[in-house]
């Protein structure tokens, strides 16, 4: 029993390594943000990409189809080893130029950015289908009522469909940047230094836990807060649906019509 | 309507302005969805400041006609002329906005944009597609809202609004555009009775004041009082049209009597 208390919860070693571990968890908490800003960016013109109208464009849907699809059903490990040997390889050729094979922007290590990398392409394909979901429950008249008015067909979307689609799909969203927060993880893999790959090699150094613990301790500080948010915001919306108001789209006689001054007196006095 | 139609009419866009009176034309105008032949060979004329209405059973095609004639629903077969330029036949991005700006609609469901003030439902589209500087669709805007008696509503979300004010403010954002006709599609079906009266209070003025309008109702006492020809349509077709009294009291057609009937009996 000891032992396992011990291996999982030795205030000492927590305490000896917490500052590795808490550089760890800084660059986890750089990566996600990093990643999450980008892919919520690339998500989003992946989804206005998949809509554009006419048949001239259907390529294009096409293309971002097969996008999606390929980067929603392969292990994103896959794409992250893929990727960095990758372009590692190609600039040792000279394929590429050798900042972006081993890019070392803002003074962080290529593994942070074949990592930044990686991720996006994956979570853009998964927040892709987030947005789209969004899009597609804007009411169709919203469209019609865009485009009657003269409105192009970007206009419209980005005027009148992709903000209310946003609205709808925030808390999904933000149920993708948990699992992507959880998914740095896998950049440890390629060397960079986020708080599991600090907690493994303490782990392999010491034959002991507590530092993996003490990261799990950290995600939990920020995911457990991020859950509950999603959960407030989706009671919000429920309340207001009920209500019968609703972001949606005009619908009849289910607002309670406060009692309206004098009823139109006509068009007098423009 | 001070305000309404200067720009375009000034410069007369190549089109003259009242070639024969007539702002809008339909030849044979057919629409399938699939196989279904919703609109079989509709003719219909349109005289500058006339007010159409369209009257039949619901699914008889009057909202499929109204969405052709903005090019919602680009026509199969036939042809519509918009002040004399053929709009249908194939066309481009530009033709269908061409069309819009000078076709305003106001739809049964009011579509307002929810996540937008009432004020900004009208002026989002002056400022994107006209160019109109903030200040000046804001203006124009304001004093719509105000003509259609919701100066107090300004800056009230539509889910806030009955839906006799959002279907006010629709007509307001549709008038912001300038249009050269004005197409209404059953605006007051969706609306409890009491708030119906609202509505067509704003479309009689608009009416009074010239506005060339195609109107699609179940509101026989607007279609006699403002309409200057009424048109039944049944199965996709034309059954009968004429002045009002004559077709809403002495009816013709043996399908015209019996919707009458229906309808008046209620």
């Amino acid at each position: 029993m000891d032992f396992i208390t011990n291996y999982y919860f030795d205030f000492g070693v927590m305490g000896d390594e917490f500052s590795r571990v808490l550089d760890g968890f800084w660059l986890t908490v750089k990566l996600s943000i990093i990643s999450g800003v980008l892919s919520l960016t690339w998500g989003l013109g992946l989804a206005v990409l998949r809509q554009l109208p006419g048949r001239a464009l259907a390529p294009v849907r096409w293309l971002t189809i097969a996008y999606i699809d390929v980067f929603r059903g392969v292990p994103l490990l896959l794409v992250l080893l893929l990727l960095s040997g990758f372009l590692s390889a190609a600039q040792f050729e000279g394929v590429i130029p050798r900042e972006l094979g081993l890019p070392t922007w803002f003074g962080e290590t290529s593994p942070f950015w074949w990592g930044v990398m990686g991720l996006t392409l994956t979570y853009g394909a998964y927040m892709a289908e987030v947005y789209r979901a969004g899009i597609e429950a804007v009411p169709r008249g919203q469209m019609e009522a865009a485009r009657s008015l003269g409105m192009s067909h970007g206009q419209s979307m980005r005027f009148v469909i992709v903000p209310q689609a946003v609205r709808k799909v925030i808390p999904p969203l933000l149920n993708d940047f948990i699992a992507l927060m959880k998914d740095t993880s896998l950049v440890g893999i390629l060397g960079a230094l986020e708080v599991v790959q600090v907690g493994f090699d303490v782990q392999t150094e010491q034959i002991n836990g507590s530092a993996l613990t003490l990261g799990a301790l950290m995600f939990l500080v920020i995911t457990i807060p991020l859950a509950r948010l999603v959960d407030w915001l989706i009671a919000r919306e429920q309340r207001k649906t009920e209500r019968g108001g609703g972001p949606s789209a005009g619908t009849p006689g289910d607002v309670e019509p406060k009692p309206a001054g004098p009823p139109a007196t006509g068009m007098a006095g423009a | 309507m001070e305000g309404a139609r200067t720009p375009d009419d000034a410069t007369g866009q190549g089109v003259p302005a009242t070639s024969g009176g007539a702002v809008l034309r339909l030849d044979g105008v057919h629409k399938r969805f699939g196989a279904l032949h919703v609109l079989r060979g509709i003719d219909l004329e349109v005289q500058r400041g006339g007010v159409v209405c369209v009257i039949g059973p619901s699914g008889s095609g009057k909202s499929t006609l109204l969405r052709c004639i903005n090019l919602l629903e680009p026509p199969d077969q036939g042809r519509i002329l918009l002040e004399g330029r053929e709009i249908t036949g194939k066309t481009t991005a530009d033709d269908r906005n061409y069309v819009r700006r000078r076709v305003g609609i106001v739809f049964q469901q009011f579509n307002l944009f929810p996540h937008k003030s009432a004020l900004e439902n009208v002026s989002l589209a002056q400022a994107r597609v006209l160019g109109r500087k903030r200040d000046e669709a804001g203006a124009k805007a304001q004093a719509l809202l105000t003509r259609v008696g919701l100066a107090d509503k300004m800056d009230e979300y539509p889910e806030r609004l009955s839906g006799g004010q959002q279907q006010r403010v629709a007509i307001a954002r549709a008038l912001a555009m300038d249009p050269h006709v004005m197409l209404f599609d059953e605006v007051t079906s969706a609306l409890d009775p009491e708030l119906i009266k609202e509505v067509l209070d704003v479309m009689r003025e608009l009416a009074a004041e010239g506005m060339t309008m195609v109107v699609v109702t179940h509101e026989m006492g607007f279609a006699r009082d403002v309409g200057d020809e009424v048109v039944f349509m049944d199965g996709g077709v034309v059954v009968e049209r004429g002045p009002p009294a004559q077709v809403l009291d002495n009816p013709r057609e043996e399908r015209t009597k019996g919707f009458l009937g229906l309808v008046l009996e209620r």
